[in-house]
């Protein structure tokens, strides 16, 4: 036989369950103040330690008039496994002598003059530590680098050459933790 | 039989809903009301950012003279802390600096850091580290980190200054009027070239405020004789009778400045007094000067020539280290006369609780 044993017969029910659920949600909401700004301080450590690795790999060791720097090198003979190491040396090594757990996908942005289309820009990825499926917190660090092709043989992968003159080309390194 | 005691009126429905709407709303303002509070987590973080900001990417205070020259009973006059050798320059860190910050017996934690570089009301506590990675440099200041605590990382590159090792046989000299028991030996400063012929900061090799090191090696070839009797090779005992340093400012005559009071003698790890009267100590091969960050500042500027001239003398006249005939041996950017400064790559950390 039905009857009504189950069910909530009256309001009171209903509005002291929100109420309860409002209350937590108070609790949770002044015990922990969680501004717009807290989710970008991790995400400033990274960008910050990413840029400074960058930059810092694009600073040549030494004045020497012949002296490139090393992120020079790497886009200049394609050597995307050293930029790999060195850029996750530089980013996960502490002062701690601990090490941390980064991730990057690497692109150069590079400006194409000839042939036609005049005033192409093209990406090309350059090298990555782990594939980007899209769910990860990355963030986004850039260096604009010099590569010296006035004499050609500069070849990045699976894109078309660079022009053969001195050009500035942009890298973009998208940078996350595990 | 069914009732309708547990329905809901409309009217109650619409008024149940504005206010639950305006209780949440309330609700999530609580959370804006109290941001003055701050979290702490949120402060250590942004104090660790700045510290490193101020680390890395500037000078310090006093730039001109630099802090780091300043010595302990000056030390009152540094109003902050920074390693970068010029703004120009941020991430370069410069080593004098470096080893300054890091002495602990020029400054105590916590107080001296927190006045210069750490700032801010609160007493926060810290620890500061800097590792090259080739190990050359590990040092820190500040307590154990805690397990929880605000932090930056920069990466960042180190200055390592520049240094000449001179050999005898390149700078020996020969003819019948060098065959002398006198010997002067001078290298020359230009200060001038040194500062506009290189004007990125990262490189440059500035005598006023870089540390230079001048090692003079292999002078026990240059002591070796033959004895016309007996054919025997003998070796002619030499003495370092005094090092003097001269300065020539623009349309001024050369004078002596001051003389260096001792130096490293083959190869010993503690310095060796030369005494103003000679004779000076025994040398057998080489003499190393360190001239530390600073060394030069009050007596020379941008348009400074200076000439550090070695006075050697032999028992036996001989032909010997010397270049009194020729030119003084520069101190300058070619890296086949003097070991260029370098950059070595290194993290610095700084951890706030």
């Amino acid at each position: 036989m039905v009857n009504y044993d189950g069910q909530l017969y009256t309001i009171e029910g209903v509005a002291a369950g929100l109420i309860m659920l409002l209350t937590a949600f108070i609790v949770v909401g002044t015990t922990s103040v969680y501004t717009p700004g807290d989710t970008h301080i991790t995400d400033m450590q990274l960008e910050q330690m990413g840029s400074d690795a960058l930059h810092m790999m694009n600073t040549p060791n030494t004045s020497a008039a012949s002296a490139e720097s090393a992120l020079q090198s790497m886009i200049k003979n394609n050597e995307k496994d050293r930029f790999g190491e060195t850029f996750l040396s530089f980013c996960d090594t502490t002062a701690g002598g601990t090490t941390d757990t980064l991730q990057f996908s690497a692109d150069i942005y590079y400006h194409k003059s000839n042939p036609m289309p005049e005033g192409s820009v093209y990406k090309v990825n350059f090298t990555e530590s782990r594939h980007l499926t899209g769910g990860e917190h990355a963030v986004r660090v850039t260096e604009w680098v010099q590569v010296d092709n006035s004499v050609g043989g500069v070849l990045l992968p699976a894109s078309p050459p660079l022009d053969t003159r001195v050009q500035a080309v942009l890298v973009e390194v998208l940078v996350w933790r595990d | 039989m069914p009732d309708d005691g547990g329905n809901l009126s409309i009217d109650f429905l619409a008024g149940m809903t504005l206010f639950m709407i305006a209780l949440i709303w309330v609700a999530t303002m609580i959370p804006g009301l109290l941001i003055g509070l701050q979290s702490r987590s949120i402060d250590y973080d942004a104090v660790a950012y700045r510290t490193g900001v101020i680390l890395v990417e500037d000078p310090g205070m006093p730039a001109n003279p630099p802090w780091e020259i300043k010595d302990d009973l000056q030390k009152d006059e540094i109003e902050r802390f920074g390693l970068t050798i010029s703004k120009e320059t941020p991430n370069i860190l410069k080593i004098s600096k470096v080893e300054r910050f890091f002495c602990s017996t020029s400054f105590s934690y916590p107080d001296d850091y927190r006045q210069r570089v750490i700032f801010g009301d609160r007493p926060y506590q810290f620890n500061i580290s800097l590792t090259t990675f080739d190990g050359m440099v590990n040092d820190s200041v500040g307590d154990i980190k805690p397990d929880g605590y605000g932090y930056i990382r920069r990466v960042v590159k180190m200055k390592y200054p520049s240094n000449a090792t001179i050999q005898d046989p390149n700078i020996r000299n020969s003819g019948p009027s060098a065959n002398v028991t006198t010997h002067i030996f001078s290298l020359n400063i230009n200060c001038t070239n040194l500062i506009g012929d290189e004007i990125n900061p990262a490189y440059q090799i500035n005598p006023l405020r870089d540390q230079i090191l001048v090692n003079i090696t292999n002078l026990s070839k240059a002591r070796v004789f033959t004895n016309l009797i007996t054919g025997d090779l003998l070796y002619n005992p030499c003495s370092l009778d005094s090092i003097k340093i001269y300065r020539q400012n623009p349309s001024q005559p050369l004078v002596q400045v001051r003389t260096v009071d001792d130096a490293y003698i083959d190869g010993g790890s503690n310095l060796s007094a030369i005494p103003p009267v000679p004779p000076g100590p025994i040398v057998n091969d080489t003499v190393s000067i360190i001239f530390p960050a600073g060394f030069f500042y009050g007596m020379a500027n941008d348009n400074t020539q200076l000439y550090i001239n070695y006075t050697f003398t032999l028992t036996q006249k001989d032909n010997f280290f010397n270049n009194s005939f020729t030119s003084p041996y520069p101190y300058n950017y070619d890296p086949n006369k003097v070991t260029q400064p370098k950059l070595k790559e290194g993290v610095l950390e700084v951890a706030i609780w």
